[in-house]
């Protein structure tokens, strides 16, 4: 039998996996296990001195009402970062699979956000929904330019009535520095506008890969284009979907501290202080080293659960033929 | 039509369909594809272009004062910002320094990963594959994972405010290793059993036949890990000092320095349409093979 495994000394082999095995011992292992020993001391500030405390540092953060807050702000991020990001994708993923004309520059323009730096997308953002100065805090507050339309058939009606007062009252109020919901739905939508290239790539792919022929018998059976969609292709993409959720949860958890340090600070009053950015102050600017390692613990079971279910769900639908 | 022919294709099947008849037939082709369609993906792609593009026209005025849509034509101010940006107020420094920073990450991620893929295909050694495994679970530790005892490692070897605290702690690469690995496993053996009828050694089998084999691949790899580097953010911030920071961090810097008024929020944008430049020019160029590495790493 043919094999590829032709050269067999040792050393050789231990020579090309050591730098490789170097460093993800010493700065990634070692430094993992060492947050795991240290979330079980308190850390001097300045001095460095360890004291044993065993659990305290995770009862802590069990009774922490700003901890808590932090955990259920992430997860809504989470989940509102996936669905957001995935329903955008899949639709964008899905009309570009219907066009002929076209399709090509469609997706280098849906694509490119994966090459966006989040400092980038934050500062355009920040600009862009500036209180008081962003171009599109202006289009999204009152008064809106009504041209007249309102005004004039009262007008040639003979009758005096201020028609924009009223509407001047609704409207929202872009003011993403003292309100915690708007900041919140800010930091959400630039991080869902960031992952749309990551998505669209593995969706389009995965699009691709369902036969012709299963499109063409779906139209000949007169099933419409949402149908379509909804009932044949999303089930079949099904493993590309499971993948993607999961790393977009991935991302949510711990490729979005540039947002909030960019945005929000974690503000107003911890409305967007998710668990990265919680950890972040704890470490460098509370210098609480043993917290923020329990805090490191649990993030590592957040990810260690994450890449147990992908590689569960990838195995079943591997197995299963899907 | 896959995906990646659909892109790659793209400029010349636009030049086509320019080309192609007259003005009436073009309308007929796109009636053909639905024009609620096109409407719809067009206005999609729009909204995830609209604010980059409106940071590229702020980067041309002199104020970055838009008080409405119609204060959306470019300005004539493009030169003076880019040259204040990048000279009167030393971009340019952030911008090398994220060069620097993710040229010797593909470079040293690369070389480093390499070796250890030829290891783990080519050798038939005891615990070859626990050693893989070991690899791969690496993907299980990112930095806040591990950020107080990363942090006090790196500032206990000395290495605070040097280049190695944010090129050598990335050198480690699982997916890298992963994706390369199955390029390799899908090279035909009898090349490797032939090399080594011929007593070509391990290293030479590597440089003279797998890597101009996977040059596809290669690029693909490379892109990515730049754009992953060069969009690193959290690590750079908080272990290097103004000399070394990267462009990202730069940016707040960028922002304070201008902070006379105005002028700060034109400067901004400068600043941030040329940090998307890099990473953005490398997906356009290298499309192909960038795609072609996605679809291996789905794997």
């Amino acid at each position: 039998m043919a094999t590829r495994e032709v050269f067999e000394s040792r050393w050789q082999a231990a020579a090309l996996l050591l730098p490789t095995v170097l460093v993800s011992v010493v700065f990634l292992y070692v430094p993992a296990v060492r947050a795991f020993e240290l979330s079980l001391f308190e850390v001097g500030f300045g001095t460095g001195e360890v004291d044993f405390v065993g659990l305290e540092n995770y009862r802590t953060l069990l009774t922490s009402p700003e901890y808590h807050l932090s955990v259920l702000l992430t997860v809504l991020f989470a989940v509102a970062v996936v669905v957001g990001v995935m329903s955008f994708s899949l639709l964008v993923s899905f009309l570009v699979h219907e066009v002929e004309v076209g399709k090509g520059l469609y997706l280098v323009s849906a694509i490119w956000p994966y090459a966006l730096p989040p400092a980038v997308a934050g500062f355009v953002f920040f600009f862009l929904l500036h209180p008081s100065l962003g171009v599109l805090t202006r289009a999204i507050e009152p008064p809106y330019p009504t041209l007249g339309l309102l005004e004039r058939p009262f007008e040639a009606l003979g009758v005096d009535v201020d028609v924009t007062g009223p509407l001047e009252a609704v409207g929202p109020d872009v003011d993403w520095f003292s309100s915690g919901p708007q900041a919140f739905a800010l930091v959400t939508v630039v991080a869902i506008w960031k992952q749309v290239g990551y998505n669209v790539i593995f969706m389009t792919a995965s699009m691709n890969n369902i036969p012709g022929s299963l499109t063409e018998t779906a139209r000949l059976d007169g099933v419409g284009r949402l149908g379509r969609l909804f009932r044949i292709y999303v089930p079949i993409m099904s493993p590309t979907l499971a993948f993607l959720a999961i790393m977009n949860t991935i991302y949510a958890f711990f490729g979005t501290f540039a947002f909030i340090d960019v945005m929000t600070d974690g503000g107003p009053a911890g409305a967007t202080n998710i668990l990265i950015f919680d950890l972040y102050r704890d470490a460098l600017q509370n210098f609480e080293f043993g917290t923020a390692s329990a805090k490191s613990v649990v993030l590592f079971v957040v990810v260690g659960v994450l890449m147990y279910v992908q590689f569960r769900v990838t195995e079943e639908y591997a197995y299963y033929g899907g | 039509m896959t995906l990646l022919e659909t892109i790659v294709d793209a400029p010349n099947r636009a030049a086509e369909y320019l080309r192609g008849g007259r003005a009436g037939d073009r309308f007929a082709r796109l009636r053909e594809d639905g024009l609620a369609v096109h409407a719809a993906l067009a206005s999609l792609v729009l909204l995830l272009l609209f604010p980059v593009l409106v940071a590229i026209v702020v980067s041309t005025k002199e104020s970055g004062i838009v008080t409405g849509l119609a204060d959306l034509v470019p300005g004539g101010n493009a030169y003076d910002n880019y040259y204040r940006a990048l000279v009167e107020l030393e971009f340019y420094r952030y911008m090398l320094n994220s060069l620097v920073m993710a040229s010797v990450i593909v470079v040293g991620k690369l070389a480093v990963s390499l070796l250890a893929v030829l290891a783990v295909v080519y050798y038939r050694v005891p615990y070859k594959d626990f050693v893989f495994l070991f690899i791969l679970f690496t993907l299980l530790l990112p930095v806040p994972v591990r950020f107080v005892p990363l942090y006090r490692l790196v500032t206990g070897l000395g290495w605070n405010n040097t280049v190695f605290a944010i090129t050598v702690p990335y050198l480690a690469s699982a997916t890298t290793v992963f994706v390369l690995r199955q390029h390799f496993l899908s090279i035909p053996p009898s090349l490797v059993e032939n090399a080594k009828l011929d007593g070509v050694g391990p290293l030479e089998f590597l440089w003279r036949v797998l890597i101009p084999m996977s040059k596809g691949i290669l690029v693909g790899v490379s892109v990515i890990i730049f754009v992953y580097a060069w969009n690193q953010y959290l690590w750079p911030l908080v272990i290097v000092g103004d000399d070394l920071q990267v462009a990202q961090v730069g940016l707040g810097r960028l922002r304070g320095q201008a902070q006379a008024g105005e002028v700060a929020w034109a400067l901004t944008m400068t600043g941030s349409v040329l940090t998307l430049l890099p990473p953005l020019v490398l997906l356009v160029l290298f499309r192909k093979p960038l795609l072609e590495t996605f679809s291996i790493q789905r794997k």
